[in-house]
């Protein structure tokens, strides 16, 4: 290994990216996913941001001046002229303030305060978030937003080093092949693997002291800001068709202690202490009390948003009115409804991934409660069959130390063992096949490997 | 972004939270550089005790030409003996930092430039042996100057990539810098030998005090002798001469003309990254063009054949 440069993995989340060198136990920059480019932000030109806007005549005509302000008429530098991560935020928010914001969040508080200014018209930077929803939408900016990370932050030469990406379950081809097409075509970069963030999620949990078996068998849930996912993985492969998301993840939570302490009428009720709040303070409740919480919410004292909070998991209807299944049971109805022979394996190990999931205690909770859920229906099913006894299911909640960045710790760990490079596509496969062929990858990490 | 930093990013994020007070912690981080650098930002011992250590291919090669002597005189009393598989030490106590703020962050400054100061020595030693060859030459007149004198220092190679070197050499009146360069990829070579020109042309048509730029694609008389050049093979490898002139040699602007040289390579492959980033952007935005009119060459309303399940078909009358 002496001579071998590290791998490089890049972890591109809708809310944050995270970069590091394969081998180190946290990502060496974490910061948001986002870009600002000169001139005004949403989308203009570029695929997938939205509809292209409609000239009177076919660029060809005009020899290619659209109406908007798109790089390829410009002749200068301007390609280079952009910022990403807290960089980014900090240029949209106008040249010369320069404030440090953390999170992007705060941006939309920041204009609300402001004396109505709208960071679109200001003149300067745009900011663009080039991913949505875990998917890359504009890959003008992700190819940008990449250079930067690499020459800037990371400060590699592409060609030197292996990279490991990551992509979002359900991720179409295409896309995959685009991010090749950039990794390959513009970085020249010495071989990519890209690999699904629940499959990662899955490796980062072999730290945990309660996994024996390093197996890739298991249910991620992976709970960002944006989304929450349930994700079951059998042998490394995500079982595409049992996934489910709940629409209730680490912004909705701050909303959530945010109208908590307005109701309360509370002195600061900003997004920003009720995130901090959210963070530092919250848990949810061990003894889950059989009555229903919106009972409780009038008899308990000052702070019950400290463990309410969390509570939006396990009774969604404190928050919302049009989602109402309970975490347990999503998690418990996508098992269900996976193939039967993996379902034990699935209960067995259930990993908890991403920054909404960081409560204490979260994990026996979640335990818990799938625990009462399976029980309750072998008892049902041993009544019906009369007489017949179940040997019970062993149902297991894993949390772990890396747990905030569990998809990239995973990449880590896998990139740094010495089998990881012959995983890997080279540039050199990449010409002789084309892009499709990171369709598929040799599973990293699986039965054979170490 | 136009130009690269100089320092590492990392090492000056990592060292301004710490220093800035925040409760001491554990790090252990392996981080890389350009050029095949690694870095190992460590707390051995205990929290507060941070360990830099360097590892740089050309080490050896880098001493000869008095590297140690340059990170003594910069880090001084911070240098430890190298830690094992690496090349250089550096130890910050947080509890013995410099009291001032500013000193504080001129500190942070140079340990991020560490692997600038490394590679900064040959630099230094030709800049020092250009001033005694000066100071040598003003004695004579050009035609009776001895052999040594007219012809200049030998020539320091720095073998910084495995197939590519930056070579120094100093002469009474200017400082040459050779680097030579690999492009693996037919399309690099191409978009490298347009930049090329450009830093070629620069002087001729504005930026009269550049230095001079010259490409080739076989080994420059400077290099002629030297061992570990070899000639060219299917013209791969290029050879950029920089020609530092007296202007660029005074005492004052040296740090900043090394900075620059170094990053050359890094910067010369970044812009070829995002020229070509530029050009996908282009294709992407024609592209969209394309199908933008494929759209609208569409007819508004298709005539599409409607048929009965059994097959029959209609036609709408007078229409």
């Amino acid at each position: 290994m002496a001579n071998q440069t590290p791998a490089v993995v890049m972890d591109n989340g809708t809310g944050f990216s995270k970069l590091g060198f394969a081998g180190n136990d946290s990502p060496s920059f974490v910061f948001p996913t986002a870009i600002a480019t000169k001139g005004p932000a949403g989308g203009s030109g570029g695929t997938g941001s939205g509809r292209p806007a409609v000239a009177n005549k076919p660029s060809f005509l005009t020899g290619g001046a659209g109406p908007t302000g798109h790089l390829s008429m410009k002749r200068g530098t301007e390609d280079l002229d952009f910022f990403i991560g807290d960089e980014a935020l900090a240029a949209s928010n106008g040249p010369g303030i320069a404030p440090r914001i953390l999170t992007p969040t705060l941006i939309v508080r920041s204009t609300q305060d402001g004396p109505s200014v709208d960071i679109c018209t200001r003149p300067g930077y745009g900011l663009h978030y080039p991913i949505r929803h875990g998917q890359v939408e504009n890959w003008d900016h992700m190819e940008r937003f990449w250079s930067n990370s690499i020459f800037k932050y990371l400060r590699v030469e592409p060609e030197d080093h292996h990279f490991l990406l990551t992509e979002p379950p359900l991720n179409p081809p295409e896309n995959r092949e685009n991010t090749a097409e950039i990794f390959f075509e513009s970085f020249n970069c010495a071989g990519l693997y890209i690999a699904v963030q629940a499959v990662l999620a899955l490796a980062a949990s072999w730290t945990s002291t309660k996994v024996t078996d390093r197996s890739l068998t298991g249910t991620v849930i992976d709970s960002g800001d944006g989304v929450t996912h349930v994700i079951p993985v059998a042998e490394g492969y995500v079982i595409g068709s049992s996934i489910k998301s709940i629409p209730i993840a680490g912004r909705d939570i701050t909303y959530f202690v945010q109208s908590l302490l307005r109701d309360r009428g509370e002195a600061d009720s900003s997004l920003k202490t009720a995130q901090e709040i959210k963070e530092e303070h919250c848990y949810p409740v061990s003894q889950a009390p059989r009555v229903p919480p919106r009972g409780r919410q009038v008899t308990v004292d000052v702070g019950y948003e400290r463990f309410l909070a969390p509570e939006i998991f396990f009774n969604p209807e404190i928050y919302s009115s049009d989602f109402l299944t309970p975490l347990p049971v999503v998690v418990d109805g996508v098992i269900q409804s996976s193939p039967i022979d993996v379902r034990r394996g699935l209960y067995k190990n259930i990993v908890l991934s991403g920054g909404s999931t960081l409560y204490k205690d979260f994990g026996r909770r979640l335990q818990r409660d799938i625990k009462h859920l399976v029980d309750d229906r072998i008892r049902a099913s041993e009544a019906r069959s009369g007489g017949a006894k179940s040997g019970g299911l062993e149902v297991q909640v894993i949390s772990h130390k890396r747990q905030r960045h569990g998809p990239w710790f995973g990449g880590s760990l896998l990139g740094q063992t010495p089998e990881f490079r012959s995983y890997c596509h080279t540039k050199a496969e990449y010409q002789e096949y084309g892009p499709s062929i990171v369709r598929r990858f040799a599973l990293l990490g699986g039965p054979g490997g170490s | 972004m136009l130009l690269l930093d100089y320092q590492n990013v990392l090492i000056q994020s990592v060292l301004t939270e710490r220093f800035s007070g925040a409760p001491p912690a554990h790090i252990d981080q392996t981080v890389s550089d350009f050029d095949g650098v690694t870095f190992h930002i460590s707390t051995p011992e205990t929290k507060t005790q941070i360990l830099v250590s360097l590892q740089i291919r050309c080490f050896k090669e880098l001493v000869q030409y008095g590297a140690q002597e340059v990170l003594q005189r910069e880090y001084g009393q911070y240098v430890v003996p190298p830690e094992t598989g690496y090349d250089f030490s550096i130890l910050v106590d947080l509890e013995n930092l410099p009291a001032d703020k500013e000193e504080r962050d001129e500190l942070i400054k140079k340990i991020s430039l560490l692997k600038r100061n490394a590679m900064a020595a040959p630099f230094e030693h030709a800049y020092s042996e250009h001033y005694k060859l000066k100071e040598a030459a003003s004695k004579y007149t050009s035609e009776e100057a001895p052999q040594g004198v007219r012809e200049g220092g030998e020539v320091m190679a720095i073998h910084y990539r495995d197939e590519e070197a930056i070579y120094v050499k100093a002469s009474h009146d200017r400082v040459t810098v050779i680097f030579s360069t690999i492009f693996r990829e037919e399309t690099d070579r191409v978009f490298g030998k347009v930049f090329i020109q450009e830093f070629v042309d620069a002087r001729r048509r504005a930026i009269q005090n550049a230095p001079q730029v010259l490409f080739r694609n076989d080994p420059p008389l400077e290099l002629q002798g030297v061992p570990g050049v070899r000639e060219t093979y299917g013209g791969e490898v290029g050879y950029v001469t920089f020609v530092l002139f007296p202007r660029h040699l005074t005492p004052q602007r040296m740090p900043d003309v090394i900075s620059h040289i170094q990053t050359f390579r890094d910067y010369f492959h970044y812009h070829i990254k995002a020229s070509k980033a530029y050009i996908h952007s282009r294709m992407r935005r024609r592209t969209a063009d394309f199908l933008q009119v494929l759209r609208r060459a569409r007819p508004e309303n298709e005539e599409k054949e409607r048929k009965t399940a059994s097959g029959r078909t209609f036609r709408v009358q007078g229409a």
